[in-house]
C-alpha cells in the first residue's frame, strides 16, 4: 500500500531514533524481567529459605529497576515524540499546501482535527507495539533464566494468542472504518440539515429529512454493532494468549517440579505471566485494534488527493494552442508588423463540465495594449468566467486566449505573469501591511515605490491610520472597502501589465473607486478590463462589453446605448432613482 | 448556549437518562450481571491459582483443582467476550435512539430549535454529544464491576492478612497525588500548542478566502510557505508536549509496581514466619495489582459524569415544546389570507404588536418597512414558520394552527432571501418538498425563477451535485424561489427573496411573478421601491404595527414612507450584479 511504502522510506531515514527508542525501551523493559526474577530469588534463597533480609534485598533491587524503569518511560515519551512530530510536520505541510492550491475548506478540519487524531494514534500505536515487544521480550529472557523448560510452556500459546489477534486485525481495520465513514456521513447529512431547517419546515419536508437522517443513524449503528461483535475476537485472542499460560503452568506443574524447577521460579513464572504478559497483550490488542485502524483511515485520507474541483473544465488535449486563423484580424498580410495585442480572445468556448452548455461559445476578444474595457451584463452571464480564462485560471474547452502574442499560461507555472487578477472578495492575510502589499513581487517594496502606490491608488489614509507600512493588519478588523483598497494596491504594484478588476470597487465609494480605476489605466503601459459594477466605472472605459449570451456586443458607450436593448436596460436601472413606477 | 448543566435542565435530564436506561433495559441488565460475574470470577482465580499451588508444591492430587482454575479462566473469557459485545451495542443502541428521537424533536421544532439554540451548536449535540450520552447505560451498567474489582482486591489481602490491605491503603493517598500531578502539568504546554496551530489554521483559512487572488498570481507556494512559517514553533510546543507527559507518565508508573512490591515485602516477611504459604504471596501480588485497578474505576466515573452532562445537554432541546398540527383542512378558495391582533415578542421585546391585515384572495400585497420594523417576523408568523404570541391567522377563513401538517406546507409556499438548498442534486433541491415535484414542474418552475439558464451550465445540468455548484447570492436566490414555484400552493410569501438578483432579472422576475393570478395570494417582504409599486397593495409596518395599507402611491406622498427606501437607494441605484459569491460549501 501506498502509505505503507512511504511509511518504510521514513523510518530507514529515522534508524537513528529507533536505535534509541529501543535502548530506553530496554531500560524500561528491564523492570519486566527484575520483578519477576527477583521475586522468584526472594522466594527462594530468601522467605522460604527463612532468610527475610535476602528477600528484602531482592524485592528492593526489583523497586530500584522500577524506577530506572520510570525514568526509561520519561524518556521513551521523548523519543516517540522524535518519531511523531515530524510526521505531524509533513502532515500539516501537505494539507496546508492542499488547501491553498485547491481553495478547499475542509484542509481547515483536516489541519485541526485529522491531523491530530494521527498525531495521537500514531503515538499510540507505537508505544503500545514497543511496549509488547519489549514486556514479552523481557519475561520471555526472565523465563529463561529462572528455567528454561518455562518457555516451553509459556511461549505456544503466547504466539497463539498474538497470532489469532493479527488474524483478525485486518477484519477489525475494516469494520473500524466502515464505523468511522457511517458516523461522518451522519455528521455530514446533520451538518446539512440543521442549518436549513427553516426551509425544511417551509417546504413540509420533515418526513422525508426524518428518513434520510433515520437511515444514517441505521447504518451507524449498524456498523457501530458489527464492531462491537468482533470485540469476542479481541478476548479470544487475550484469554489464549494471556490467560491460557498460566493454566497450563499449573498443569504441567508438577512435571516441571519434577526437572528441577524451584517453587520461587514457579511463583515467577505465574507473576511473568499474569502481571507482565497479560497486560502487554491487553494494551496491545486494545490499543492497536481501535488506534491503528484510526490511523490508517485518518492518513489515507489526509494524503490522498481530492478529484479536481468543478473549477477546471476538462480542455482538449492542445485545443489552447490551435490558432483559428480564420478569425485573428490583427495581421493582415502587407501591413507592418503591429505590436501584439494586450489580450486576444479567438474562437473561445467555455463550459464548466461536459454536460453542462457553454458559458461563453466561440468567443472573440481583442484589446490593444494601454486600452481600457468594461464589461457589464446580469449576474450569473458569465462575466467572472471571462475574467478566469483571462487570468489562466480556468482553461477554454476550445479556443486560444492570448496576452502580448503569449498563450496564456496555466497557474501552475512560476514565471512572471502578464496578468494581475483583483477578484471582488479581497485577499488580506495577517501581517504587515508591507508584507500584504508585496505578496505578487518577489522582493520586498522600497518604501517610496509603496507609499507612491498608496498615493495612487488612493490607500494612503488608511496607511496612516493603521500606523505606517511596518503596521500589522487583522482582516476581521478591517471594513470591506479597506480590504479592497489594500488589494487593488497590492494589484498596482505588481508588474503584471494587464490588470483585471473583477468587480474589486465594489464596496469602495463612486469617488474613491474613480480614483483607483484612473490609477490602473495610467498606469505606464497599463492594460485595464473592469468587470463594472457601476454605469460611472463603465463610462470611463473606452470600450464597454455587454455580455448577454448569444446576443454580446461591444461598442462605446453611445454606440451600446443604440444597438443594445440589455444595455439601456442596465444604464437605465443604474441611472434611476427609485421613484414610483407609474401602473 | 449555557454549557453548564444547571438544576433547571437536571430535571428534564433525569427524566431522559431513565428513558434512555429503559429503551436499553434488558441489555443494561445482561451487561451488568455478565460483567459483575466477569469480575468476581477474575477475583476468584488469584485464590484459586495460590491453593493450587500449594497443594502442588506439597505434592497433593491437584488434578480437580487445575481443572477448575481451567474452567474459571474459560468462564473469564466467555464472560469478557459477552461483556465486550453487550457493552459495545448498548453504547450503539442508545447512542441511536438518542439521535433518532432528537432529530425527530429538532425537526417538529424547526426554525424555532435553530433560533434557540443555533446550528452549529445543535449538531455538536446531535453528534458529540448524543454519542456521550448513550455510553451513560453501558457506563451505569459496569459501574458496579468497576467498583467490585479494587474493592474485592483490597477485601481479599484483607483475608489473606489484614497487615497486606494496610500497606496498600497507606500508599494509596501517594497514588491520588501523583495522578493529580499529571493533569496539572500537562494542560500548559497543550494550550501553547494549540494556540500555534490556532495561527497556522487562521492564516489558512485566510489563504482559503483568497485563493482566487492567489492562484491568478501563482503564489500558492510563497503562501504555503508564509502559513507554514510558525511550524517550527509548533514542533517545539509538540515535543514539549510529550517530554512533560512522559514526566508525568513516569510518576504514574512507578506507583502501581512500588505498591505491588510493598505488599509482596510484607507477604514475603509472613511467609517467613510462616503465617503464609506461598500460594497466598502469589495470590496477595494479583490482589495488589486488581486493588491498584483505581483507575478503571475513576476513567468508568469521568465517563458518567461527562454522558450526565450530555444528556442534560440533550434534554435541554427535548424541553423545548414543538408546536401542534390540528386535523383541519381547507375550503375551497384563492389563499385569502387574515391576521387577526397578531402580537409576537422575541427576547422580551415587542417586535409585532396588534397587526391587524387582511390579503384578499389573489392579491399581492408587499410588506415595507425599515430594517427591526418586524417584516421577517410578519412573513414567518403568516405560514405558520412561527407561532404569535397574541392573535390569530387565518388562511381562507381556517386558523392556521387547526389546519393538519400537510395541508398547512401544500397550502403555503416560501422563498427567502438566503435559502438553505438541502437536496441532493439541483434537481432534488428544486423538488424538495413533502413530495417530490415532477422533473417537468421543476424545470418549468426554474424557468419561471429565472434560474433554467444557469443551471444548464452547470457541470452536469440539473443533476450537478448541489453541493459543488458554484453560486451566487442571487444564484441561490433563484433555485430557492423556483423550488417555491414548483411546489405552488395559494399562498405564496417571498421574504426579501430577490434581494441579490441584479435589477434586470428582479425585474423580468416579478413582471410574473406579479402578474395577475386569481388563484393565488401573494405576500411579500420588499426593500425595493420598485418591487412594492408593483404590489396590488402594500402595508407599512413600522416598530411592529401597521401604520399604513394601500397603493405604493397614496402611500409615496408621504416623506416618512418615502424615507423608508432611503436606504436602499443607493444599494438600488448600484446594483448591477449579485453580492456577495458565496463560497462552494
Amino acid at each position: 500500500m501506498h502509505v505503507r511504502g512511504r511509511a518504510g522510506r521514513f523510518l530507514r531515514a529515522r534508524w537513528r531514533v529507533l536505535v534509541r527508542l529501543g535502548a530506553w525501551s530496554v531500560l524500561e523493559a528491564g523492570q519486566t524481567f527484575v520483578v519477576g526474577y527477583a521475586l522468584a530469588r526472594a522466594l527462594d534463597t530468601g522467605f522460604l529459605a527463612g532468610n527475610a533480609r535476602t528477600g528484602l534485598l531482592w524485592l528492593g533491587a526489583a523497586g530500584l529497576a522500577v524506577c530506572a524503569a520510570a525514568y526509561g518511560t520519561g524518556r521513551v515519551y521523548g523519543v516517540v515524540a522524535a518519531l511523531v512530530e515530524p510526521v505531524r510536520d509533513r502532515l500539516v505541510r501537505a494539507v496546508v499546501a492542499r488547501g491553498v492550491r485547491e481553495a478547499d475548506a475542509g484542509a481547515l478540519s483536516g489541519l485541526t482535527q485529522q491531523v491530530e487524531i494521527a498525531r495521537d494514534t500514531l503515538a499510540g500505536v507505537v508505544m503500545v507495539t514497543r511496549s509488547f515487544l519489549f514486556t514479552a521480550v523481557g519475561a520471555l529472557i526472565g523465563l529463561c533464566s529462572l528455567a528454561p523448560l518455562l518457555l516451553a510452556v509459556v511461549v505456544p500459546p503466547l504466539l497463539a494468542g498474538v497470532a489469532l489477534f493479527a488474524a483478525t486485525l485486518r477484519a477489525l481495520a475494516r469494520r473500524q472504518e466502515a464505523f468511522l465513514a457511517a458516523d461522518e456521513a451522519l455528521a455530514q447529512e446533520l451538518g446539512a440539515v440543521v442549518p436549513a431547517l427553516r426551509d425544511v419546515t417551509a417546504s413540509g419536508a420533515e418526513e422525508r429529512v426524518a428518513d434520510t437522517v433515520g437511515e444514517r443513524i441505521e447504518a451507524e449503528l449498524r456498523t457501530a454493532r458489527a464492531l462491537a461483535r468482533l470485540g469476542t475476537a479481541r478476548v479470544a485472542a487475550l484469554a489464549v494468549g494471556g490467560e491460557l499460560p498460566a493454566v497450563l503452568l499449573l498443569v504441567t506443574a508438577p512435571w516441571l517440579l519434577r526437572h528441577g524447577v524451584t517453587p520461587g521460579a514457579l511463583v515467577g513464572a505465574l507473576a511473568y505471566v499474569t502481571q507482565s504478559l497479560l497486560p502487554a497483550l491487553n494494551n496491545l490488542v486494545h490499543g492497536l485494534g481501535t488506534s491503528g485502524s484510526r490511523l490508517t483511515v485518518v492518513l489515507r485520507r489526509l494524503t490522498v488527493r481530492r478529484p479536481e474541483g468543478p473549477e477546471t473544465a476538462t480542455p482538449l488535449p492542445s485545443a489552447s494552442e490551435v490558432p483559428s486563423g480564420a478569425r485573428t484580424t490583427e495581421r493582415e498580410p502587407g501591413r507592418r508588423p503591429q505590436p501584439s495585442p494586450a489580450l486576444s480572445l479567438a474562437g473561445v468556448t467555455f463550459a464548466y463540465g461536459p454536460a453542462g452548455e457553454p458559458v461563453l461559445d466561440d468567443f472573440d476578444l481583442t484589446l490593444p495594449e494601454g486600452g481600457h474595457l468594461a464589461v457589464v451584463g446580469p449576474s450569473g452571464i458569465g462575466k467572472s468566467t471571462l475574467t478566469g480564462l483571462v487570468a489562466g485560471l480556468l482553461t477554454p474547452v476550445r479556443g486560444s486566449v492570448r496576452s502580448y502574442g503569449r498563450p496564456v499560461r496555466p497557474p501552475e507555472a512560476a514565471a512572471p505573469r502578464a496578468t494581475v487578477l483583483i477578484p471582488q472578495e479581497a485577499y488580506v492575510h495577517t501581517g504587515t501591511l508591507a508584507e500584504n502589499l508585496a505578496l505578487l513581487r518577489d522582493r520586498p517594496v522600497p518604501e517610496g515605490e509603496l507609499l507612491a502606490a498608496a498615493d495612487a491608488v488612493g490607500l494612503t489614509p488608511l496607511l496612516e491610520k493603521l500606523g505606517g507600512p511596518g503596521a500589522t493588519v487583522a482582516p476581521a478588523e478591517l471594513s470591506a472597502g479597506e480590504r479592497q483598497l489594500i488589494a487593488l494596491t497590492r494589484a498596482y504594484l505588481c508588474t503584471a501589465p494587464l490588470a483585471l478588476l473583477d468587480e474589486a470597487t465594489c464596496h469602495l465609494d463612486p469617488q474613491a473607486e474613480a480614483r483607483a480605476e484612473r490609477a490602473f489605466a495610467a498606469r505606464p503601459g497599463g492594460t485595464l478590463i473592469v468587470v463594472a459594477h457601476r454605469i460611472s466605472s463603465a463610462r470611463r472605459a473606452a470600450r464597454i462589453l455587454v455580455m448577454d449570451g448569444a446576443r454580446t456586443t461591444c461598442g462605446t458607450h453611445a454606440e451600446l446605448l443604440r444597438a443594445s436593448a440589455l444595455y439601456r436596460d442596465l444604464a437605465g436601472a443604474w441611472t434611476a432613482r427609485p421613484a414610483p413606477v407609474p401602473r | 448556549m449555557n454549557s453548564r448543566h444547571d438544576s433547571a435542565a437536571s430535571a428534564p435530564g433525569r427524566t431522559l437518562s431513565r428513558a434512555v436506561l429503559r429503551q436499553g433495559g434488558a441489555r443494561c441488565a445482561a451487561l451488568c450481571a455478565v460483567s459483575t460475574a466477569a469480575t468476581a470470577a477474575g477475583l476468584l482465580l488469584p485464590a484459586l491459582l495460590g491453593h493450587t499451588l500449594d497443594l502442588l508444591l506439597a505434592g497433593a492430587p491437584v488434578a480437580r483443582w487445575v481443572g477448575g482454575c481451567a474452567g474459571v479462566v474459560l468462564l473469564l473469557a466467555l464472560l469478557d467476550g459477552c461483556a465486550s459485545v453487550l457493552g459495545g451495542v448498548c453504547d450503539a443502541q442508545a447512542t441511536a435512539w438518542l439521535r433518532g428521537r432528537l432529530t425527530g424533536h429538532v425537526l417538529a421544532l424547526g426554525p424555532r430549535a435553530e433560533a434557540r439554540f443555533g446550528a452549529g451548536d445543535l449538531v455538536a449535540r446531535l453528534i458529540g454529544n448524543a454519542a456521550q450520552a448513550g455510553t451513560a447505560p453501558g457506563a451505569l451498567a459496569a459501574l458496579l464491576a468497576a467498583l467490585a474489582g479494587p474493592v474485592g482486591g483490597v477485601v481479599a489481602l484483607g483475608l489473606i492478612d489484614p497487615w497486606l490491605a494496610a500497606v496498600l491503603l497507606a500508599g494509596a493517598p501517594v497514588l491520588a497525588l501523583l495522578l493529580r500531578a499529571f493533569a496539572r502539568d500537562t494542560s500548559a504546554c497543550v494550550a501553547d500548542y494549540q494556540r500555534v496551530q490556532g495561527r497556522i489554521a487562521g492564516a489558512l483559512a485566510e489563504a482559503v478566502g483568497g485563493f482566487r487572488t492567489i492562484r491568478a498570481a501563482g503564489a500558492e507556494d510563497r503562501e504555503t510557505a508564509r502559513i507554514l512559517a510558525p511550524l517550527p514553533e509548533l514542533s517545539r510546543a509538540g515535543h514539549r508536549m510529550w517530554r512533560v507527559q512522559g514526566r508525568a507518565a513516569a510518576r504514574a508508573v512507578t506507583v502501581a509496581p512500588l505498591l505491588n512490591l510493598g505488599v509482596l515485602a510484607v507477604a514475603g516477611l509472613l511467609l517467613a514466619r510462616h503465617r503464609l504459604s506461598v500460594g497466598e504471596v502469589l495470590a496477595a501480588s494479583r490482589y495488589a495489582v486488581l486493588a491498584t485497578g483505581v483507575g478503571v474505576l475513576v476513567g468508568q466515573l469521568a465517563v458518567l459524569g461527562r454522558a450526565r452532562a450530555a444528556t442534560g445537554r440533550l434534554a435541554e432541546v427535548l424541553a423545548e415544546p414543538a408546536p401542534g398540527h390540528g386535523t383541519g383542512g381547507l375550503p375551497p378558495g384563492n389563499g385569502r389570507l387574515e391576521l387577526r391582533a397578531v402580537g409576537a415578542l422575541r427576547g422580551g421585546r415587542t417586535v409585532l404588536d396588534a397587526v391587524d391585515l387582511t390579503v384578499p384572495g389573489g392579491t399581492t400585497l408587499a410588506v415595507v418597512g425599515r430594517s427591526g420594523a418586524g417584516k421577517s417576523l410578519l412573513a414567518q408568523i403568516a405560514g405558520r414558520l412561527a407561532d404569535p404570541d397574541a392573535g390569530e391567522v387565518l388562511l381562507d377563513g381556517v386558523r392556521l394552527r387547526d389546519l393538519a401538517h400537510g395541508e398547512l406546507r401544500d397550502a403555503v409556499a416560501y422563498a427567502f432571501e438566503r435559502p438553505a438548498l438541502p437536496g441532493t442534486t439541483i434537481e432534488d433541491t428544486i423538488a424538495f418538498g413533502r413530495t417530490a415535484a415532477t422533473p417537468d414542474a421543476v424545470r418549468a418552475a426554474a424557468r419561471r425563477a429565472h434560474a433554467d439558464d444557469f443551471v444548464r451550465r452547470l457541470p452536469d445540468g440539473y443533476a450537478t451535485r448541489t453541493a459543488d455548484a458554484p453560486r451566487s447570492g442571487g444564484e441561490s436566490q433563484r433555485l430557492g424561489l423556483a423550488r417555491a414555484f414548483a411546489h405552488g400552493g395559494r399562498l405564496l410569501i417571498l421574504d426579501d427573496a430577490l434581494s441579490s438578483l441584479d435589477t434586470v432579472t428582479e425585474h423580468r422576475i416579478t413582471e410574473t411573478l406579479l402578474a395577475a393570478d386569481a388563484g393565488r395570494t401573494r405576500l411579500l417582504i420588499a426593500h425595493r421601491a420598485t418591487t412594492a409599486a408593483r404590489a396590488d397593495r402594500v402595508a407599512w409596518l413600522d416598530a411592529g404595527r401597521v401604520r399604513a395599507v394601500g397603493t405604493h402611491r397614496e402611500l409615496w406622498r408621504e416623506a416618512e414612507y418615502r424615507a423608508v427606501f432611503a436606504g436602499d437607494a443607493a444599494a438600488d441605484a448600484g446594483v448591477g450584479d449579485e453580492a456577495g459569491t458565496e463560497a462552494r460549501s
